[in-house]
């Protein structure tokens, strides 16, 4: 049994280093979220788990670059180790199976990683194994390209189906709007009968040439053709400022431009 | 006081869209305000010795009278005179209805006298506020100016403004919606002028026009959006640091709407030359 050299040992001690990493950030975010009331703000919750996973990439891949040497490796105590004093810590060196609860984890994860979806296992007839390695196979570029020019357009187009103002749609109405969870503590009220009004009320303003920034409705077609989409709202009628910034300050500093 | 700023210019078509943002990040509604913003110059006083340098004798006197003179004419500001109004202190728009059947409708609650408003320019709170030239040479990277307000007397405040040595020198309107969150206070703002046409001037006016026929100081209609925190002992570093801290979060969270900057030093020079 040959004795360690020292890359070897540097490997290990790398692991471990990496190891302790990822426990002290884990811990830290445990910590932050049984201590601080009111809870931490969202950004530093995801700056923390940000850094968790960059650990726990750090740590996956170190393990799988010194894989050969990590699985081949055996623990076994040497002659001056204290086994009367350190015996639990022994035992968890010397173990070979892993802990129970470790066990369970691993297995959840494996599961979770290789879950084909909802497979049926009676029914295992070809056709159906070909369909599932087919939707587990990820998109190519192309497939993806094609999905992201269809998918807006569609959006849209079935968004103008739609006859949108109000707070329910048809299918709720018919269901009794009574039974719709909003998931809000002020009532909705269902506006349909007024909505005509303010369409007109909009138009007038419209009509009457005035500010487009008084008509909060700019984005409603007029038509009563439904809205303008928000994908083609921005920039509709950009104008950019023509006093810079500083010369609207001077002015209203000194009441002078320059 | 101090005053810690951060600006940005807010092309039109983008008002309406970062109100919604501003609400949703601060959680509240838009609260609109109008003000009406009078510009005071502090001018030399006629009658003052000017010390004739090398003139005189009696150096002794000679110091001391530039030192009077400095303290007199030395820090010439503009300063502000704001008073809030509402916007049904402006005028009603203009009638669709005739002179002929407002006397018809005498009963009606408008006033007699057409084209004015309930607004009261006796009743009219003014509240002095003072800027000073923002800080030079500061690293950080906010503007910070010393500031001070403070309330003044009802109605008519030229007599007491000339009193102290300002002289009258243009209004405006700034209209615009406030936000707070936390230490900052959000402005989003523009400026307005009075209608054109009017004669210019010479003190601030005593009925005000139609709001609608107020025309915007930038012609598209941009806003400025301003942010600021009031810290009270400026000599802090602490809390001079802490504010600014709280500005640059802000304009992180606003990075992808807009750009919060320092303003140019210079732009907001109050000292009258």
């Amino acid at each position: 049994m040959a004795s360690l050299t020292s890359d070897q040992i540097k490997v290990l001690e790398q692991s471990r280093q990496r190891l302790v990493q990822l426990t002290r950030s884990l811990g830290s975010l445990i910590a932050s979220l049984n201590q601080s009331d009111p809870l931490p703000p969202w950004s530093s919750l995801q700056s923390q788990a940000s850094i968790i996973s960059n650990n726990l990439v750090s740590v996956s891949e170190h393990l799988s670059d010194h894989r050969d040497l990590l699985s081949s490796l055996v623990a076994y105590p040497g002659p001056d180790y204290p086994g009367r004093t350190q015996a639990s810590t022994l035992e968890q060196l010397l173990r070979t199976k892993l802990d129970p609860r470790v066990e369970d984890w691993v297995a959840r994860g494996r599961a979770a990683g290789t879950e084909p979806p909802a497979l049926d296992a009676s029914n295992l007839n070809p056709s159906a194994v070909a369909a599932a390695a087919q939707a587990q196979k990820p998109l190519s570029e192309a497939e993806l390209a094609e999905l992201w020019e269809w998918a807006p357009i569609e959006a849209n187009q079935e968004a103008r189906r739609r006859n949108w103002g109000g707070n329910f749609t048809l299918e709720e109405r018919e269901a009794g709007i009574q039974n719709v969870v909003t998931g809000l503590k002020r009532q909705l009220e269902d506006d349909e009968g007024s909505e005509d009004e303010e369409e007109e009320e909009e138009e007038e303003a419209e009509e009457s040439g005035e500010d487009e920034m008084e008509v909060v409705g700019v984005h409603r077609k007029s038509g009563g053709d439904g809205f303008e989409f928000e994908i083609a709202q921005h920039h509709a009628h950009v104008v950019e400022p023509v006093v810079p910034l500083g010369e609207i300050l001077r002015y209203m500093t000194t009441g002078r431009m320059q | 006081m101090h005053e810690l700023l951060l600006f940005a210019s807010v092309p039109v078509h983008q008002h309406h869209e970062l109100l919604q943002q501003l609400a949703g990040l601060t959680a509240m509604q838009p609260r609109h305000s109008v003000e009406r913003r009078l510009i005071f110059k502090a001018y030399r006083k006629p009658g003052l010795v000017t010390s004739r340098v090398g003139g005189s004798q009696d150096l002794q006197q000679s110091g001391d009278l530039q030192r009077v003179n400095k303290m007199l004419n030395g820090g010439m500001f503009y300063t502000q005179v704001v008073g809030p109004v509402s916007e049904s202190d402006f005028s009603p728009a203009a009638p669709a209805a005739d002179p002929d059947t407002q006397m018809e409708g005498m009963d009606e609650s408008k006033p007699p006298v057409q084209g004015t408003s309930s607004y009261d320019f006796e009743q009219q709170p003014w509240k002095l506020e003072f800027r000073d030239i923002p800080e030079a040479g500061t690293r950080s990277a906010v503007t910070s100016r010393v500031m001070a307000s403070a309330a003044l007397p009802h109605g008519d405040i030229i007599p007491s403004m000339n009193a102290w040595g300002y002289s009258f020198v243009t209004e405006y309107v700034v209209e615009g919606d406030v936000f707070i969150q936390n230490d900052i206070v959000i402005y989003l703002h523009r400026v307005l002028h009075y209608p054109s046409g009017e004669q210019e001037h010479r003190e601030p006016r005593r009925h005000l026009p139609v709001l609608k026929e107020m025309t915007p100081l930038e012609k598209s209609g941009s806003y400025v959006l301003q942010a600021s925190v009031n810290v009270q002992d400026g000599s802090n570093q602490e809390t001079m640091k802490t504010a600014s801290q709280r500005l640059f979060g802000l304009r992180e969270q606003l990075k992808s709407a807009v750009r919060l900057e320092q303003a140019d030093r210079l732009c907001l020079d109050t000292r009258a030359k």
